[in-house]
């Protein structure tokens, strides 16, 4: 973090980021490394949002940052032969991230991934032997984090978070339905150029899940003069309708969405809660209009 | 004039309060504390502007109501959030004894006020932050959650502490 007296406008902080890349670059401190990302038992949100991301973008990571050995969904190969190109890289040193929930049911076989020696490989046959050589795992999206909406009741598939199969190691978790691509590739990025990032008791990185939405909130002044939206579009806070940013930790608040374009409570929706463990069971209900004012029912 | 006066020393004592922040900040190496005065930085600038908005709807006023009175509790630091009242006026809660059904109707819904019971104490939570919408972590308003809070927030009595009593559970 930066603070006076250094300057602190765009192009300075700018130019010492891209000053301490290069110095690193050209000293041959930083190198590509392998990345593995799996997708096991949920909705391939979390890649989705990651082609979104933007400084760095994701044809900057491709290209520069890491080499892509293996994804379900953007990898070129495909059946065999794309397993097998997962099974080569149990032999080299690789950062295995991994989306959507482990599916235990069956011995696995709610969530199969592909076909390796004429049997079905299943998500948790495959996240037990990459996470046991994988030199860091990173947890992307809720239900990698802790089961999420793969997870939610009645979870027929008994889908269960990336840390319940491999306890003793640590997991990176950056929770949220789906990722900011800015936390994923954040936190990537800090783990080529200074290694593991600072975590919070719950493995979750500080300087994207440290501050709780409703401490950085422009609806803030609104909350404490006790001036409340009744409805989905008032300008005000959302409290009353059920808003959970005073129980989620998130940068969404002043870094947002899509670009730095908007976030839900800039768009007049109340925070889900959709980066807190638990979620969706735990945040519902998303959306309350009895508690303002009578409904009809009563 | 002199509640004017009074609101210029709080704010120079908060502007004063700021830049020791900014210093400490500009200073220290990498701490645990770091979040904790940038929290307490941020609290000030949101007093200062607070304050600063005050003064300009004081001095529009001032044309037309010279007289105009300043609540007592403005240079309290935080505003505490109003209760929406609900129809009818509460009786008074410090010794109200709760039966479970009594306390079942303050689900804080249609106005009502949202109350909980841990360890035979009922709290308000109406406009505690973390019950939005009289709901946490998938409970409700209304009911006695002695053990959810023994097992989700073992050992964090300040959470309590910080509540308002209304009343004891029968
Ligand atoms: C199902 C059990 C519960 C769970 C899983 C739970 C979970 C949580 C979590 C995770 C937070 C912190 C959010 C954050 O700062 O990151 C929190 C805050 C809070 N919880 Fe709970 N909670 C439970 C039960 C209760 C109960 C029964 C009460 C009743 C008084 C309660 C009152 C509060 C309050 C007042 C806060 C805000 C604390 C603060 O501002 O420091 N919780 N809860
Ligand atoms: S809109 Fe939500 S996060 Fe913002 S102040 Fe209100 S309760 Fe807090």
């Amino acid at each position: 973090m930066v603070l006076p007296p250094d300057s602190l406008t765009n192009a300075s902080v700018a130019a010492r980021l891209t000053n301490a890349v290069n110095e690193k670059l050209t000293n041959n401190l930083i190198q590509k490394q392998n990345l593995v990302y799996l997708e096991l038992n949920g909705c391939s949100g979390n890649i989705i949002s990651l082609l979104n991301g933007e400084n760095p973008d994701f044809a900057y990571a491709l290209n520069s940052m890491v080499n892509f050995r293996y994804s379900n969904s953007l990898m070129v190969a495909e059946g065999t032969e794309a397993i097998e190109q997962m099974m080569n890289v149990l032999d080299e040193d690789f950062i295995l991230a991994v989306e959507g929930a482990v599916a235990l049911k069956n011995n696995g076989l709610y969530n199969v991934i592909g076909s390796y020696q004429g049997k079905p490989l299943t998500g948790l046959q495959a996240v037990s032997m990459l996470g046991e050589k994988a030199t860091h795992i990173l947890a992307v999206g809720a239900c990698a984090t802790h089961g999420g909406v793969s997870a939610a009741k009645p979870n027929p598939s008994e889908s269960v978070g990336i840390q319940q199969v491999h306890p003793q190691r640590k997991v990176i978790k950056l929770p949220g339905c789906p990722v900011n691509p800015r936390w994923f590739l954040g936190t990537l990025a800090h783990l080529l150029l200074y290694g593991e990032p600072q975590t919070d008791h719950l493995d979750r990185p500080l300087m994207f899940y440290s501050t709780l939405i409703h401490d950085r909130c422009p609806r803030r002044p609104f909350f404490d003069q006790g001036i409340f939206a009744e409805k989905l579009g008032d300008p005000t806070c959302l409290f009353k309708l059920g808003c959970r940013g005073p129980v989620t930790r998130t940068d969404c608040p002043t870094k947002q969405w899509n670009g730095h374009v908007n976030w839900p409570i800039g768009n007049d929706t109340p925070c889900i809660g959709c980066s807190q463990f638990g979620f969706p069971d735990a945040m519902a209900p998303f959306i309350s209009y009895d508690t303002t004012r009578v409904v009809k029912d009563e | 004039m002199r509640n004017i006066e009074l609101l210029r020393l709080q704010l120079n004592h908060l502007v004063t309060q700021a830049r020791n922040d900014l210093y400490i900040l500009a200073t220290m190496n990498d701490s645990p504390y770091k979040n904790q005065i940038l929290q307490r930085l941020w609290e000030t600038i949101s007093s200062i502007e607070f304050l600063i908005e005050y003064l300009a709807s004081l001095a529009s006023l001032s044309s037309t109501q010279p007289t105009m009175p300043i609540p007592t509790d403005l240079v309290n630091e935080q505003i505490q959030p109003v209760t929406p009242s609900p129809d009818q006026p509460l009786p008074d809660y410090e010794y109200r004894i709760f039966t479970t059904q009594e306390l079942a109707t303050y689900d804080g819904k249609n106005g009502r006020p949202a109350f909980v019971a841990v360890n035979n104490l009922v709290y308000d939570v109406t406009n505690d932050s973390a019950w939005a919408a009289a709901t946490h972590f998938g409970l409700e308003a209304g009911k006695d959650y002695t053990n959810e809070f023994a097992s989700c927030h073992q050992g964090q009595l300040a959470i309590l502490a910080a509540l308002p009593v209304v009343g004891r559970l029968a």
